[in-house]
C-alpha cells in the first residue's frame, strides 16, 4: 500500500535557524531516508508558502494569485510517498520524521482505481 | 526545477463526495474523464514531465506528532479546514506558467484551488 506522509511545521521556525542548524536537521532527515530504505519511493522539500502561486477558476476567469491559498502559522513543508504494508507500519515510519517532533506528520493513503 | 501542485477540495465537496454511493462517485469520475483525458493529452503534446497521485479521503488519515520522545496519533488530518489536499502534481520544467497552466487544467481548480510550491533543489 502507498501513503503520503505530508510534513507539516511553523515556517518561522526554520527561517530562524542559522545554517549549522539547517545542517543539523537536513543530517536528520537524511538519516532518516537511510533508515526508511526502499520504503520511501518519492519525497521532497517544498519552497516557503511565500513563493507559492494559487491558480483558481471561477465562472470560467482563472485567478492567479501570490502566496498560498490559506494562510496556517504551520504550512506543508515536504512530503514522502512511502509503501507499507498497513497504515500502522505507515504511522510508525511517520513518526521517524524528524519534523515530527516540532510539527505534525499526516499520513493519506494513497487512492487505487478497481482494477489497477 | 520542480514545482509541487496542491490540488485542493473545499471542505464540503469532500463531505457530499463521501456521502455518495461507489455507484455515484464512479459516475461522476466517468463525467470528469474527458477533462483529465485533455489534460493527459495536453501534457503528451508538450512533453512535459509529470507525476501525479490521488489521496484517500481526509477521513482515512492519521496524524502523528512525536512529543518528548512520546508518539501521538490522532485519527483524521491535520488541520481541520474549509480545504483540503486531495491529490498532488509535481511538474519539471523552468517555466512557471507551464505550472500555472497545468493547474488551470485540473478539474478541482474550478471548485477548490490549486496551490503551486517550487520544490527545494537537493
Amino acid at each position: 500500500m502507498q501513503y503520503m506522509l505530508l510534513i507539516y511545521g511553523d515556517e518561522t521556525r526554520w527561517e530562524g535557524l542559522d545554517e549549522d542548524a539547517r545542517s543539523e536537521v537536513y543530517a536528520r532527515y537524511s538519516a532518516f531516508g537511510d533508515e526508511a530504505g526502499g520504503q520511501v519511493t518519492d519525497g521532497a522539500e517544498l519552497a516557503a508558502t511565500s513563493t507559492a502561486t494559487t491558480v483558481r477558476i471561477r465562472n470560467d476567469e482563472t485567478l492567479v494569485t501570490d502566496g498560498p491559498f490559506i494562510e496556517t502559522k504551520e504550512a506543508l513543508g515536504g512530503y514522502y510517498v512511502v509503501d507499507c504494508e498497513s497504515l500502522d507500519a505507515a504511522v510508525a515510519l511517520a513518526a521517524k520524521v524528524p519534523g515530527a517532533e516540532h510539527g505534525a506528520v499526516e499520513v493519506r493513503p494513497v487512492h487505487v482505481e478497481e482494477g489497477q | 526545477m520542480k514545482y509541487a501542485l496542491l490540488l485542493t477540495n473545499q471542505a464540503d465537496e469532500v463531505a457530499s463526495w463521501q456521502d455518495l454511493s461507489e455507484a455515484e462517485q464512479q459516475k461522476l469520475r466517468a463525467e470528469e474523464m474527458p477533462q483529465w483525458g485533455e489534460l493527459f493529452g495536453w501534457i503528451e503534446q508538450k512533453g512535459l514531465k509529470v507525476e501525479g497521485l490521488e489521496l484517500d479521503s481526509p477521513n482515512e488519515a492519521r496524524t502523528v506528532r512525536v512529543r518528548d520522545g512520546e508518539t501521538l496519533v490522532t485519527d483524521g488530518p491535520y488541520a481541520e479546514t474549509r480545504e483540503q489536499i486531495g491529490g498532488f502534481f509535481v511538474i519539471e520544467s523552468d517555466d512557471l506558467d507551464d505550472a500555472i497552466e497545468l493547474a488551470s487544467r485540473v478539474p478541482v481548480v474550478r471548485k477548490g484551488s490549486v496551490e503551486i510550491r517550487p520544490v527545494v533543489a537537493q
